[in-house]
């Protein structure tokens, strides 16, 4: 017997050994000394990494001592993600993350105050700091921004006979049976769950609806919003959208955009640098204003992205933790990941650098203009992750087989449950 | 001494997370995942309140029945195929191999690319062969996208299958073969009276192994249309990830976990059973 | 006999493309120029034959392919081999040995085989925090290893019940040892097994995805299968990447596998019967 203990122990102690040495070269996470901080950062493409980590070489040279290690996390993947971090307490020190609301009810991360300097805090425009409170307090520290435009195919429009781009719902609907006529998709609809949210308020809020109502409070189920449902699914019936709008993603109707086979949707700032120019940078394309119903104010959508300071322990991150954000914030580099990633900027400084040096900022000009009366995502609402969740699921089915009304009941429910 | 590395490591990997897993579901959880204290069975009722999930219970079921038995079906084919001699039989095995070789996330991201309505090749092809007229959306309708994904699970599903029932095969005595033909039994009856009665504990095997991997399967549906549109193509298992990580109800979720593994366990004791009572009765 | 010969190699040629058009299409899209991609309607072949596709994603540093493939291997490689260290001993002494406790063994080792580590996700992502392995090779190889043990085990357990108990008692006779005759006797015999067990899990370990999304994150720990859609995302898509890389992770375990398939055959023949 003891023989197959000794072999037993063997094989195990092997078995360990293997296992043990895959431990070698990882570093540690978290460290105690106040100096190391763990940044988890979102992958926007494909040179978001090696932005983060030459901008943390530079940061760890400046300030000897000091170290970030970096976690650069798909899209796709942080939700689950962060919902494990969080409920495990495996916070990272800083997160780059589209919402912060609930974390500040939480009472999870740091006040923005306490995390930048003055200098830096001042430095947000108005309009993103102001988006970035939660009962008063700025908690989230804007990060990119993003603005969406109705983006036009010249040479479709003019195969179709339409000389400028509609202003209003009746000359989208007129203008999308031309293009239809003419063999191509009239408009490019994404109610899929990828940024399904997105398409809907930009529709919506073109309409006078939206989620909340003069107060503030969900008004998801009012009736602008079911006519705007109603609206889109007239044009999903009459087929002048790519087919099935209820499972098309936005990332489907840009590419197709791209490959020249659409004639026109609501389209995003980063839609050049990511999806045009990598297939046709020949494209003719316009910019316009977003359609209205009525056709007299034309709003636009701003999207916004945050880093927030998750509060560790007893508090020893804040200094380094601030240190290391005061130097993102210098407009040099706040405003080289904004050009890299092909967004727009959120703070003062950093704007001025781009549209000062940068050729192109005469594609970006409109976006940063029509942002100056963007309408937001209620992403300062504790409730907005789950209605986000709930309408990214739902909200296609209302142009497919459901009931606008209905679906807009359901998701109302939701955000009153998350109240 | 034998048993206890393990057992060490099932109950602490398996175990322990299940014991994690059926506390979360009696617990309250926010939506940034933080606990609050005790929920009784709030959770499970919220759960059965869902208006979706009668359908994804009647999903699931369809989605493991369908695809264990055409799998089971097809398999018996190939099996007998790949056991018959015929030239290039062992490059037809390994072409066999590489599905099950390979990752199926990547096998179901292949397939949505081939089945995509803009660019997909399998249009393309039905529309060159004269079948189509118009790009068919594969996975936009509710009803045909379940029948795609099945069409994958099943293709994912075939090579370990095949290969069970081959190895049954294969252990079936050439003398077995050589007194029935004695006794004049055709090639039908042969098959039917001897052949699938000594493939038997194969079956079963195969049966088993696929109900428990097909109800568990997540990647496939995930990949090719997340559970949409809506709730449509969900099953269970990509349901109760949708619940934790769409619908931020961690404590919901995890009673669909319990919910799952109960309906897992009842469907392999009934298949147990009645495999044995057919055991006990011929 | 001929007309028959003829008919069954025909439905096997067929077949075999059945099989493979799905990985010929993959191979086709990898090298696909990027404009060409998402072209409506597609073409079959492409346009030009962009070969550099496949060099291209060595250079990437995000992610970073053959990092990710050494990765891969390593977690895939340790956890094959920490279930059969503990497989085998286990799976051995239930099938020589009448005990208590037996059965409840092996109930412990098919229920175990009911979960799929997916439904667990909360619970092994708090055990690993409580463990401290979050983040680590050790905790997917545990995992990984637990998770796959059941079939070892079913698979070996069988395999060593075939084996007659008399060879390996002549074995003791001869003088070799019970611990010889273990290793020199019945180890060889239970080759087949042995390798079927390897290779299963080998191939569970290489193609996990959602224990990896989950129990890891920096990307000097991505496996292969966390690293491939990261091709793919909201603001950027290369699905030529994702192809070429999903090829590249998928050719060596074909390869392995055509070496085993013969054993294979008569590893499953054991667990078949006696499962």
């Amino acid at each position: 017997m003891k023989r197959h203990l000794a072999c037993l122990a063997g094989g195990l102690s092997l078995a360990l050994a293997l296992t043990g040495c895959g431990k070698g070269s990882s570093s540690d996470s978290g460290g105690s000394d106040g100096r190391t901080i763990r940044f988890v950062a979102a992958k926007y493409d494909d040179d978001t990494q090696a932005y983060w980590t030459a901008l943390i070489k530079d940061f760890e040279s400046a300030n000897p001592g000091y170290r970030v290690n970096l976690e650069v996390v798909d899209w796709e993947q942080m939700d689950s993600k962060v919902k494990t971090y969080v409920q495990t307490k495996q916070e990272p020190d800083i997160l780059n993350y589209n919402k912060f609301s609930d974390f500040a009810r939480d009472g999870l991360v740091h006040k923005a105050q306490d995390v930048v300097s003055p200098k830096v805090l001042a430095d947000f425009l108005p309009l993103f700091r102001q988006k970035a409170q939660y009962e008063g307090t700025q908690y989230g520290l804007p990060f990119i921004s993003s603005a969406r435009m109705f983006f036009y195919n010249k040479d479709i429009f003019a195969k179709a006979g339409i000389a400028r781009p509609p202003s209003t719902w009746a000359e989208v609907e007129a203008d999308a049976k031309k293009i239809k006529q003419a063999g191509y998709i009239g408009l490019g609809l994404p109610l899929g769950p990828e940024e399904a949210q997105a398409e809907f308020q930009i529709w919506a809020m073109n309409n006078g609806g939206g989620w909340t109502d003069a107060s503030g409070t969900w008004a998801i189920d009012q009736q602008a919003n079911v006519d705007t449902l109603t609206y889109l699914r007239k044009l999903t019936k009459d087929k002048v959208t790519q087919p099935n709008p209820e499972t098309t993603n936005r990332k489907d109707v840009f590419n197709q955009f791209a490959q020249g086979r659409i004639g026109m949707l609501n389209g995003a700032v980063f839609m050049r640098k990511g999806f045009i120019d990598p297939v046709d940078a020949k494209l003719n394309y316009g910019v316009a204003p977003l359609p209205s119903k009525d056709g007299s104010t034309h709003k636009t959508l701003g999207v916004q992205d945050y880093l927030v300071a998750f509060k560790k322990g007893d508090g020893s991150n804040k200094a380094a933790v601030k240190k290391f954000l005061d130097f993102f914030y210098q407009k040099e580099n706040a405003a080289e990941f904004v050009s890299t990633e092909g967004f727009l900027s959120v703070t003062k400084s950093a704007g001025e650098v781009l549209s000062s040096d940068s050729r192109d900022a005469a594609y970006y000009k409109p976006f940063v203009d029509a942002l100056s009366d963007a309408e937001f995502a209620p992403t300062d609402d504790p409730a907005w992750a789950a209605v986000d969740g709930a309408v990214k699921q739902r909200i296609g089915t209302a142009v497919a087989g459901g009931d606008p009304a209905k679906v807009l009941d359901e998701i109302q429910k939701t955000a009153q449950k998350g109240d | 001494m034998w048993l206890g590395p393990a057992t060490l490591l099932i109950l602490t990997m398996v175990v322990w997370p299940v014991i994690e897993m059926i506390r979360t579901s009696l617990t309250r959880v926010s939506s940034t995942g933080q606990s609050q204290g005790f929920a009784g069975v709030r959770n499970y009722t919220d759960l059965f309140a869902e208006g979706d999930l009668p359908g994804v219970l009647l999903r699931t079921l369809v989605w493991v029945v369908g695809v264990v038995t055409v799998t089971l079906v097809l398999s018996l084919g190939l099996a007998g195929l790949l056991n018959s001699r015929f030239p290039g039989r062992r490059l037809v095995r390994w072409a066999l191999i590489v599905p099950w070789a390979s990752s199926v996330l990547m096998t179901a991201l292949i397939w949505r690319w081939m089945l995509n309505n803009f660019y997909g090749v399998v249009n393309r092809l039905l529309m060159d062969l004269g079948v189509l007229d118009a790009p068919v959306n594969w996975l936009a309708k509710p009803g045909l996208a379940l029948a795609a994904m099945m069409g994958v699970a099943v293709f994912v599903s075939l090579p370990f299958t095949s290969f069970v029932l081959l190895a049954g095969l294969q252990s079936i005595p050439a003398e077995v073969y050589e007194a029935a033909r004695v006794d004049g039994a055709g090639p039908v009856r042969g098959y039917l009276g001897i052949t699938l009665p000594l493939l038997r504990p194969s079956l079963v095997v195969a049966a088993i192994i696929n109900i428990i991997n097909v109800f568990n399967s997540f990647p496939i549906i995930w990949a090719m249309t997340r559970g949409g549109p809506g709730f449509a193509t969900d099953t269970t298992t990509t349901y109760l990830y949708k619940l934790a990580f769409d619908n931020q109800s961690v404590g919901e979720s995890a009673a669909m976990a319990v919910v799952n593994f109960g309906l897992i366990l009842a469907v392999v004791l009934v298949y147990l059973r009645v495999v044995r009572r057919q055991e006990d009765t011929a | 006999m001929k007309l028959r010969t003829a008919l069954l190699t025909a439905v096997g040629w067929l077949v075999a493309l059945a099989f493979l058009a799905p990985y010929a299409e993959m191979l086709l899209t990898a090298l696909k120029p990027t404009p060409e991609l998402m072209k409506s309607p597609p073409s079959y072949l492409p346009s030009r034959w962009e070969w550099s596709n496949f060099t291209h994603i060595w250079s990437l540093t995000d992610p970073r392919v053959a990092d990710a493939l050494v990765f891969s291997l390593y977690v895939a490689g340790a956890a094959t081999l920490l279930a059969l260290a503990v497989g085998l001993p286990a799976a051995y002494y239930t099938a020589r040995h009448s005990f208590r406790g037996r059965g409840a063994f092996l109930l412990l080792v098919l229920v175990t085989q009911m979960f799929a580590p997916t439904a667990l996700l909360v619970g092994i992502y708090r055990e690993m925090v409580s463990l401290d392995l979050t983040d680590t090779a050790e905790g997917l190889i545990l995992v990984n290893a637990a998770f796959n043990l059941p079939f070892c085990v079913w698979i070996l357990n069988a395999y060593f019940a075939s084996i007659p108990r008399e060879l390996e008692e002549a074995a003791w006779l001869d003088g070799t040892g019970r611990f010889g005759a273990l290793t020199r006797v019945v180890l060889p015999l239970a080759m087949p097994g042995v390798v079927t067990a390897l290779v299963y899990t080998f191939i569970a370990a290489w193609n996990e995805y959602v224990v990896a999304l989950t129990i890891t994150s920096s990307s000097n720990r991505m496996t292969l299968t966390r690293a491939i859609p990261g091709f793919v995302t909201s603001y950027h898509e290369q699905w030529q990447y994702l192809f070429a890389t999903s090829l590249v992770s998928i050719v060596p375990v074909v390869v392995l596998f055509v070496f085993v398939e013969r054993h294979l055959v008569s590893g499953l023949t054991a667990g078949g019967v006696r499962g």
